[in-house]
């Protein structure tokens, strides 16, 4: 069950920004999810939305996940192909020879969040 | 509503400590490995009979994780490992770098250099946290059935060795060696392949005599970067 790993790493660094940031409540994390990172979305919401309810801070916070295609473009005809299974042969030489260009993203894109004051909000980037 | 650029890998915090761990060993020149597989594929016995095999001509440490118990940590010393660091993750079904740095700390580095790291035993979540190894090794076994590469494909094809175990059992089972390399091919044509079987000893000193030159060629290189 790495996607509770997964939840929980991401929980950490929303809660820090979150906190940084002087927010009252996070209601939305972004996520890119590569198709070829061994992650699924079912399991990594559900995870997320258990954690979630044990931070006061995520009560209620939502996880929109963005998935990216594991593509791959041949070194020899310079094809470039959605990977099937991660069976990494070219589709129009049949070569063996292709280099991974997308689909192994685990990224925190962003967080929409309340802020304690919705006057003075400074955000912090670091 | 104020939106709040993160752009951060997810296991970012886990790569730091990745990154820490190639720091320590790298001019220590300790070549590292990192042991996966599902649960009795045999990766304690193949650590035991390369310890048996090399304990004589490098210095190896081993640093063991299991969920729970040191019974594994014990047969590795028996076999004659220089340092053995027992984790036990607790129910946590992969190692993470951070565990691994806490057992590093426990280890005498002077009298280690090559370190093997014995994953939990599992297919799927090992996968995504990077240890600090220099090379992974993926054990399959020709008890778990032929068609395991195609079904945990990830694993395999991060995987820069493949040792097939258990080749002493390939009278009695139905496993297609064949069709297990070809599987594993087409997911990682770079893999290199051992077939041995800790039972008997067969394609042990192919292994050995392989990882012994590669951890002299890491260390006389100094290179310690994961060809990935
Ligand atoms: N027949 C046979 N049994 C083996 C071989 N290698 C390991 N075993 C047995 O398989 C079981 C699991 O091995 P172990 O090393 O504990 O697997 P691990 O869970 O991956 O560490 C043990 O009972 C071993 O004795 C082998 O090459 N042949
Ligand atoms: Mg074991
Ligand atoms: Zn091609």
């Amino acid at each position: 069950m790495h996607e509770l790993a997964m939840a929980q790493s991401i929980t950490e660094v929303v809660v820090k920004k979150a906190r940084e940031n002087q927010a009252r409540q996070v209601n939305t994390v972004r996520l890119l999810i590569g198709d070829g990172s061994g992650v699924v979305t079912g399991p990594l919401t559900f995870c997320f939305e258990m954690i979630a309810g044990t931070e006061p801070l995520l009560t209620g916070a939502r996880l929109e996940i963005e998935r990216v295609p594991h593509r791959a473009r041949c070194r020899v005809c310079a094809t470039e192909y959605t990977i099937p299974d991660f069976v990494i042969c070219c589709p129009n030489c049949g070569r063996w020879e292709s280099e991974v260009i997308s689909g192994t993203e685990l990224q925190i894109l962003d967080m929409e969040f309340e802020a304690e004051n919705e006057q003075g909000v400074q955000l912090c980037q670091n | 509503m104020p939106k709040l650029t993160i752009a951060q890998n997810i296991l970012a915090a886990n790569d730091t400590y990745a990154a820490g761990i190639r720091q320590a060993l790298a001019p220590r020149h300790i070549f590292s490995i990192n042991f996966m597989s599902s649960p009795g594929a045999g990766k304690t016995a193949l650590l035991e009979r390369t310890i048996e095999r090399l304990g004589g001509q490098l210095q190896i440490g081993v640093i063991e994780g299991d969920v729970e118990t040191s019974a594994d940590a014990e047969r590795i010393e028996a076999a004659g490992a220089s340092e053995t660091v027992q984790i036990n993750t607790r129910g946590n079904c992969h190692l993470e770098a951070h565990m691994v740095q806490a057992a590093l700390d426990q280890l005498d580095l002077d009298r280690v250099e090559l370190l093997i790291i014995e994953n939990i035993g599992n297919l799927i979540c090992p996968n995504a946290w990077d240890l600090g190894e220099d090379l992974r090794v993926v054990i399959t076994s020709t008890t778990e059935g032929d068609d395991k590469p195609s079904k945990y494909p990830q694993m395999f094809a991060d995987a820069q060795v493949v040792v097939i175990n258990k080749i002493d059992l390939l009278p009695y089972v139905d496993y297609d060696l064949e069709k297990a390399r070809r599987q594993v091919l087409a997911l990682n044509p770079q893999v290199r392949f051992f077939e041995v079987s800790c039972r008997t000893g067969a394609g042990l000193v192919e292994w050995c005599d392989w990882l012994a030159d590669f951890a002299r060629r890491e260390v006389t290189s100094g290179s310690k970067e994961l060809q990935r």
